[in-house]
Parts: structure tokens; C-alpha cells; sequence
């Protein structure tokens, strides 16, 4: 019998946000409690009120330094929800770029500096060992790709929205710049190594995750309800409809982003500042669901890209649907990756790409209410804004994309912790020599 | 500087000539610390008209005079208010009568912004004033003044006020 | 000899991290030069590590976001402690960063809106376990410590970095330079007279001539320049999020005092065009200004 123990893991490290882990542990060993204490925010609802609802998207940006893309796009199509004004075609396409130029570089980011590290250098390594500069150094090879796949989208992101860290060309009735012919020639000709580096990095990681089969197939396998936009039942992160997914695999919601109260609810837990968000008619805890790869790959019926098909049906084939496992979060990812990188080489070789018609002449600002959804790296984004007849924001409300995980994670450490510190399966666990010793 | 501002007198005893009524409410025994800006070729000038021509006015102005009210930077105006200031005045020449032309006018501008900007960030924005004041006007200035006095008086003390 | 390095993350976006790992191969160069001994944004330091390293025994420590709450102020302390130069990275950490905007409200009405007024919030309380206690408002780190270098931006961009980086590791003074975001636009400029503001949907802008003489308003004028005018670049008004130009004590009140230079027009239809002041005239230095110092000030006074 030991005491009763509370495991402590301060800060949570190789994420954006400030989070630590409390683990209390009985008298009996047994774990009595697993949190995930968010602790800090900013109020940027509250803080939104009384600006010009044009300026949003200037502000969003600035919720997130990995992912103001989507932050960018889903508060510029708020504005023009509210204000009833639809961009010009050429304008959708340049936005759809640039989100997809922010996915390919934000997913490679994730892939190599914030989860590679575990599984190269294995997850027994010294701490310090496990990070982006060690892969960089041990696998030249593997770290020039891996920059150079970032440096693409963010060069990208930078040629349509000014700078990538934080975008500024979206306004209210469509784009302020056009894409260039400069530009689009520029990245259209490397699109070819990128090509090549996403199927490098698909064969890296499907090695990668035949190495820790266990662990995938073992650990932290914990069953949610998932969330994702779709778009006629295909893979889409721009614009579509939101399904709702039960653990079971059938789908109980398809909703238009703007009905997204019959369906978000968001519970205040005591000891974390981002709130819990699960689907309404289920209620809470029962109802937590998750979002981000994973979740969308389970909520889709297809892809949108050939490629991208292709790894999503091996993927399904290897772990069924609906898939709870959490690691497979990580192979979800890299599908997404391709289908990025597809979707990137259709949007440059299109000729409207670079149309000077990118904005409207006339927008006129309006009283009323609009909600923007895209679909962030991390999860389902929305944000809704009320605008006075001035088209001043009177109110705002965000439901930001990594939110809709706080739950899941938190139910996942649950399991994980019982796991570890109850059935200690960590010891049992088949594991590969680490690629770089 | 302007002579004959006498002590301890309030606007009950002076002639009333524009139709602002001042608050009478006086708040214990808040004496009202107010910097008051002052124009060299008008103000400053009325200002010491008004002194010289012993017409009472409350003490509690301290006077700056600068050249022109459009040399007044809006960040003076806000770093007396940070200092503890209780009201700031800016007092200049009439539009059109601006010894540089139309410095005054860039005030007026620079004002209304300032003025809504305070009241946004939630500071009273009667603690400034701005008001203009011909080299003749020695009476329209202490009236100004006193106006002034007691509206500060009617607000409080400055709540960043150190004593 | 390597330089020992810290990085630490108040609450922020994690833009400036984002923008470190934006030097791609350019990293490369950097990395033999440090050894990175706390940067838990990429690698698995914790917060214990940093405590308890001996005083001083960091060269240069980066601190990025401002304190919003205590345990943000408790490791902005510790970065002062352990640091020998300690930089201020990013205008969160300069001037408060976009948070700042914040102090318009008090804290109470602020938590309010987030947790028991939110639209999709079904069973509101303000969490307390295991959580740190928000500070009254948020003030710009350098007014909490003293900083030894300021590198502002949002966030400073990659080249700004690896500028600072190279001057600190060789121990030369990092100084900003006196030039504003016009400095770098490439716009032709005429003299001012504006007749109209426009605001930034309105129209086509131009993208040969200066947008503040087309009437929208850019921020450039008052803002330094880092950026290497990349929003006027694109077609985009500045909206100053670098912070002021050098020596500049409070950046809205001095793009207040530009205009009514600037501006030909009666005040009150200057004051019509704009009815949110401090969202136009302020963003990422709000905390850093006067107002903001005489409300919390205020609110202070008000709590004993």
C-alpha cells in the first residue's frame, strides 16, 4: 500500500498553449483523478466587441502563431455571413490556397518537431533528447525535408496573406491582393519535390507506425463521438457542412455551420480554463467529442484527391472504422498531408488562380450575425460575430479548434494514466530500437 | 505669469455670461489640481489680462504656456492625467485668429479624438477642456476657469491622484 | 563557445516560436552556436529544470507573451533570476501584446463573458483548481522586470531574429533602429491632405500610391520599421502591430496627434470616422499606454 500520490507534469511541453498535467493517485494505487489544466487565457470574445467587424480578421490571426490561417478565414467569412456579401470565385480559390498551404506546413511542423521526436528517438530517450534539433543533427536527410515541406507553405501562406505568422489580405467581399503570376510560377515550379517529399514523408511514417504497432493498436485507445466539415461526404477544410460521428461509426448530426448551437455545448470544468465542448443532445461527460485528423478521416466517407484516397483506404483497411485509437491521430495526419499537397498542385495549375478580380467594389456593412467555419489543423473552428448597422461587432463567440479536444485529451489521460500506473502495459509494450540512438 | 488669481473664491460670486451652468456640488475639501495649456499670443495673453485687471479667478490652475495649441502633443495631455492631474485645460486662440495660422484647428482634431478615446477607456472625458480665449478676452478666460474648477470639483479627485 | 539559451512562454500565440522555426535551413547556422537549455514550446524542459539552474547561469534568455496570470508573472521572475541578458520578444512581451486590449474591461467582467455568459456555455463557474489566479490587467513585462533588449514585432520576423540572435551570441548591443514601417514602403508618397477616411473594405485601394493619402488609414507613419513593410506590400494598411517607432511614448496618442496634423476635414467628422479609437489607434501596444497605466491604476486604488 503506498500513500496517496498526485503526479505533477508542469508544463506540458511540444504544444501551442499552456497546459499541465494532474495525475492523484489513491492509497490503493489506483488513479482517482487525470486533469488537463488549461492554465491561461486571453478573452478575445470580450476584447472584440466595439471593433470594426472588417478589422477581425486582423485580430483573430493572433489567437494562434501555428494556425492563423484558419483563424483569418473563419473570421473573414463571419463578417460576410453577417453582412450578407459573397466574395468573387477567384477569391474562394486564393483562400483556399492559402489554407491549404498553411495545412501542409502546420501538419509538418507537427509531424516532425512536435510527435516525431517520440518515435525516432523513442520514448524512453532522455528528455532532452526527444525535440526537432536532434532529428535535425541525426537524420540530416529526414530534417532538411522536413524544413524545407515548412518553408514552402509558409512561403506560400506569405505570398497571399503578406506574412504567414499572421496573415492580413482577407477582408469583407473577398481578397485585397490577387496571387501574383510571379508567385503562382514560383511555387508551382517546386511543386514537384514537394510531390516527392509527402510520399518520402508518407513511407517514413507508415514505417513508423509499423514500428510501434502496439503502442498504436494498445495504447490510449479511448472511444468519443469525432467532429469534422465535410463537403458531399468528402474530405474538405474550406467550406462544407458539419458532421457529428457517435463512437459507434453512424452519423447523428449534418448540420450548416450556422445552426452549430443545436449541436456545441461547452462544460466549464472546475480546474482548466478552456472549456470542454460535447455534443449537446448527448450532454456531458457521454457527449465529448473529438476533432483535428483523426476525427475527420473517421467522419468522411472519401478523400478528395486520388493520393490521399489511396492512404486513406490503407489506413481504413489496417485499423477499420470508426478508429478510436489516439496514435493513429498521427497517421490521419500525414493522409491529410497528401491531400494537402494535391490539393495545393490543383489550385496553382488553375488559371483563375491569378484573376485581378479578387474583391468586390461595394460591401455595405449591415446589422445582423454571421458564423465562419473552417476546419483548423487541430479541429473544427468557428467564430460568430453580431455587428451593429455601423458593422461595429456588438458580441462575439469562438469556438477554437484545439477546444474541441480538451475533453477527449482529458478522457484519453484517464485511460492512459490507468494503463500506466494500474495495468503498467507501458511495460508490456512491443517497441522498435529507436532510429536515431 | 498671470497675476491676480485670487484664493478661495468659487464661480458663485462671478457673472455668468454663456448659458453653461456650472455644478455647484463640491466634494468635501477636493481642491482640484488642473494643468492648464495656454497659447503665448492669446491665452497666455488673456490670462494675464484677466490679472491685471484683478478679476478673481479659483487657484487652481498651473499654467504652460506653449507657442501654440498646436504644439500640444495629446501624450502631455495624458501623462498629467497619469501624473495625477485631476482636469487638463487647453486654452488657445480663436479659429481663424491662430498666430501660425491653423495650429489650432490641428488641436481642435487632435482633441475630439483624444476626448472620445478617454471616455472609451473609461476616464471622465470632462477632466479636459478645450476652449479658446482672445489676447482680449481676459474675462471669457477666468470664466474658463472657473467653469472648470467646478466641474472637476463635481467629478472627484483624479483616482490616480498621489497626496 | 556555445551560448547557453532559454526560451519561455508566458501566455501568447506562440507566433515568435513559429517564426524561430521559420529561419528553416537558416537554423542551421544558429543551432551550433546555442545550446538550448529551456524551451519547452519544442523540447521537454520543465518548469523545475529552469528553477533550478544557478542565478545568471543563462547567457541569453528570450522571454515571448506577457503575464496574465501569476504563474506567468512567477516565470517571468525566473527568467530575470537566471538570466544574464534578458530580451523582451515579441510586443507581448514589449507593450502587452493583443491581450492588452484586454484592460478595457475589469477582470470580473472579462470572466464574465467567458465562462458564464458564453453562448454555447451550458453549466457556467469560474474553474479554481489547479489553475493560476488571472492578474488584475495585463502590463507589459519590461514595466514587471528590467529587460537588458527589446526585439518587438508580431512577431518579429525571422530575419529580426536571427539580426538579434547573431548580435547577442557575439555579445555586440542589439539597438532597434530609428525607422518607421515608411522607411521600407515603396509607395510613391505626396504631401498630406486628407479629405476622407475610407474604411479597409471600401473601394479598391490602389497598390502604387501611399494608402494613407488614398484615405485609409495606415499605420505605418508612427509604427517602426522591422517588418520590412510587408502589409503595405500586399495591399494592406498597417495597422502598427510592431509597436511605436523608437522613443515614442505612447503610439496611439501619437498617431492621434498625426492626424489631426494630417487630416482636412471638420474634427467632427474626423471623430465620426472613428467610433473605436482604441481598436484603431492601438493593437498590440495597448497595456503600454497612458490609459491603460491610469485605469489600472485606478483599479487598483479601488480594490484596497
Amino acid at each position: 500500500m503506498t500513500g496517496e500520490k498526485t503526479v505533477k507534469i508542469s508544463p506540458v511541453t511540444r504544444l501551442e498553449g499552456h497546459g499541465d498535467i494532474t495525475i492523484k493517485l489513491g492509497k490503493d494505487g489506483k488513479v482517482k483523478d487525470a486533469q488537463f489544466n488549461i492554465t491561461s487565457t486571453r478573452f478575445f470574445e470580450k476584447f472584440l466587441e466595439g471593433r470594426f467587424a472588417e478589422e477581425a480578421p486582423r485580430f483573430a490571426p493572433r489567437i494562434c502563431g501555428i494556425c492563423p490561417e484558419p483563424h483569418h478565414l473563419a473570421s473573414v467569412k463571419a463578417v460576410e455571413e453577417a453582412w450578407g456579401v459573397s466574395p468573387p470565385p477567384a477569391a474562394v480559390k486564393v483562400r483556399r490556397l492559402l489554407i491549404n498551404a498553411k495545412q501542409l506546413s502546420s501538419h509538418a511542423l507537427h509531424f516532425f518537431a512536435l510527435a516525431a521526436p517520440d518515435f525516432l528517438v523513442g520514448p524512453f530517450a532522455e528528455p532532452v533528447k526527444r525535440n526537432l534539433v536532434t532529428i535535425v543533427k541525426a537524420l540530416p536527410d529526414v530534417g532538411k525535408m522536413a524544413l524545407q515541406m515548412m518553408q514552402f507553405g509558409q512561403e506560400l501562406a506569405a505570398a497571399i496573406g503578406g506574412t504567414a505568422i499572421h496573415p492580413v489580405t482577407a477582408i469583407p467581399g473577398g481578397m485585397l491582393n490577387p496571387f501574383s503570376e510571379q508567385n503562382r510560377d514560383k511555387f508551382l515550379k517546386q511543386i514537384a519535390d514537394i510531390k516527392q517529399w509527402t510520399t518520402d514523408t508518407l513511407t517514413l511514417a507508415k514505417k513508423i507506425f509499423e514500428d510501434y504497432w502496439d503502442v498504436i493498436t494498445k495504447l490510449g485507445v479511448v472511444q468519443t463521438y469525432y467532429i469534422g466539415t465535410h463537403n458531399k461526404g468528402a474530405h474538405e477544410i474550406y467550406d462544407g457542412s458539419i458532421r457529428v460521428m457517435d463512437p459507434d461509426g453512424s452519423v447523428v448530426a449534418d448540420i450548416k455551420p450556422k445552426d452549430y448551437r443545436k449541436c456545441f455545448a461547452e462544460y466549464v470544468p472546475e480546474h482548466s480554463y478552456a472549456t470542454h465542448v460535447y455534443y449537446k443532445p448527448v450532454g456531458y461527460p457521454d457527449g465529448v467529442w473529438r476533432a483535428g485528423t483523426l476525427a475527420r478521416i473517421n467522419i468522411v466517407d472519401k478523400m478528395a484527391t486520388p493520393l490521399a484516397q489511396e492512404a486513406f483506404e490503407e489506413m481504413r483497411n489496417r485499423l477499420g472504422h470508426p478508429i478510436h485509437a489516439t496514435f493513429a491521430y498521427h497517421w490521419a495526419r500525414i493522409v491529410e498531408l497528401v491531400q494537402a499537397m494535391e490539393e495545393l498542385e490543383i489550385l496553382l495549375k488553375d488559371p483563375q488562380i491569378v484573376s485581378k478580380d479578387v474583391k468586390l467594389s461595394v460591401v455595405q456593412p449591415k446589422k445582423g450575425d454571421g458564423v465562419g467555419c473552417v476546419e483548423a489543423p487541430r479541429g473544427t473552428l468557428i467564430h460568430h460575430y453580431w455587428t451593429d448597422e455601423q458593422g461595429i461587432i456588438t458580441k462575439a463567440n469562438m469556438i477554437v479548434a484545439t477546444n474541441n479536444n480538451v475533453g477527449g485529451i482529458e478522457k484519453t489521460l484517464m485511460e492512459v494514466a490507468k494503463q500506466v500506473f494500474e495495468q503498467k502495459t507501458h511495460q508490456k509494450l512491443k517497441l522498435p530500437k529507436p532510429m536515431i540512438g | 505669469m498671470p497675476t491676480g488669481v485670487s484664493n478661495g473664491l468659487t464661480a458663485a460670486g462671478q457673472k455668468s455670461t454663456s448659458s453653461q451652468k456650472p455644478k455647484t456640488k463640491v466634494e468635501g475639501n477636493f481642491e482640484p489640481r488642473i494643468l492648464a495649456f495656454c497659447c503665448n499670443w492669446c491665452s497666455y495673453a488673456g490670462a494675464d489680462l484677466a490679472g491685471t485687471s484683478r478679476m478673481q479667478m479659483p487657484p487652481n490652475m498651473r499654467i504652460i504656456r506653449v507657442n501654440c495649441t498646436g504644439r500640444i502633443d495629446p501624450v502631455f495631455v495624458l501623462d498629467a492625467l497619469n501624473q495625477g492631474a485631476d482636469g487638463v485645460l487647453i486654452s488657445g486662440c480663436h479659429p481663424g485668429d491662430c498666430h501660425y495660422t491653423s495650429g489650432n484647428l490641428k488641436m481642435k482634431s487632435r482633441f475630439v479624438l483624444l476626448q472620445k478615446m478617454l471616455e472609451e477607456a473609461g476616464i471622465e472625458p470632462e477632466r479636459v477642456h478645450l476652449q479658446w480665449a482672445s489676447a482680449a478676452e481676459g474675462d471669457v478666460f477666468t470664466q474658463g476657469v472657473t467653469f472648470m474648477v467646478e466641474r472637476i470639483k463635481a467629478l472627484g479627485p483624479n483616482p490616480v491622484r498621489k497626496d | 563557445m556555445t551560448k547557453r539559451i532559454a526560451l519561455a512562454q508566458l501566455t501568447s500565440c506562440w507566433g515568435c516560436d513559429q517564426s524561430l522555426v521559420d529561419l528553416h535551413l537558416g537554423l542551421l547556422t544558429v543551432l551550433p552556436e546555442i545550446e538550448i537549455v529551456f524551451w519547452p514550446a519544442l523540447v521537454d524542459f520543465k518548469l523545475k529544470d529552469l528553477e533550478s539552474m544557478p542565478n545568471q547561469s543563462i547567457h541569453i534568455g528570450l522571454v515571448e507573451g506577457s503575464c496574465r496570470t501569476e504563474e506567468d508573472v512567477h516565470l517571468l521572475n525566473v527568467m530575470r533570476e537566471k538570466s544574464r541578458t534578458l530580451v523582451a520578444w515579441g510586443v507581448c512581451s514589449c507593450y502587452g501584446g493583443i491581450q492588452g486590449l484586454a484592460n478595457q474591461w475589469n477582470l470580473e467582467e472579462l470572466v464574465d463573458r467567458k465562462f458564464m455568459k458564453a453562448d454555447t456555455v451550458t453549466d457556467p463557474r469560474v474553474p479554481s483548481e489547479n489553475v493560476p489566479v488571472f492578474t488584475e490587467t495585463v502590463q507589459p513585462n519590461v514595466d514587471i522586470v528590467e529587460f537588458d533588449a527589446m526585439l518587438p514585432g508580431c512577431p518579429p520576423t525571422s530575419n529580426n531574429l536571427l539580426d538579434a540572435l547573431t548580435a547577442l551570441i557575439s555579445g555586440k548591443p542589439f539597438d532597434l533602429p530609428e525607422k518607421s514601417v515608411c522607411d521600407q514602403c515603396s509607395k510613391v508618397k505626396q504631401d498630406k491632405h486628407i479629405k476622407e477616411f475610407h474604411r479597409t473594405h471600401e473601394g479598391h485601394i490602389d497598390p502604387s500610391k501611399c494608402l494613407l493619402d488614398q484615405g485609409y488609414l495606415c499605420l505605418g507613419f508612427a509604427t517602426i520599421g522591422l517588418c520590412g513593410a510587408i502589409c503595405p506590400n500586399v495591399n494592406t494598411p498597417c495597422k502598427g502591430c510592431f509597436g511605436p517607432v523608437v522613443r515614442v511614448r505612447d503610439h496611439g496618442a501619437k498617431i492621434i496627434s498625426a492626424l489631426g496634423a494630417i487630416s482636412e476635414m471638420e474634427p467632427e467628422k474626423l471623430k465620426e470616422s472613428f467610433p473605436d479609437p482604441i481598436g484603431s489607434f492601438y493593437f498590440t501596444d495597448y497595456a503600454a499606454s497612458y490609459l491603460s497605466r491610469i485605469r489600472t491604476e485606478t483599479r487598483r486604488k479601488k480594490k484596497r
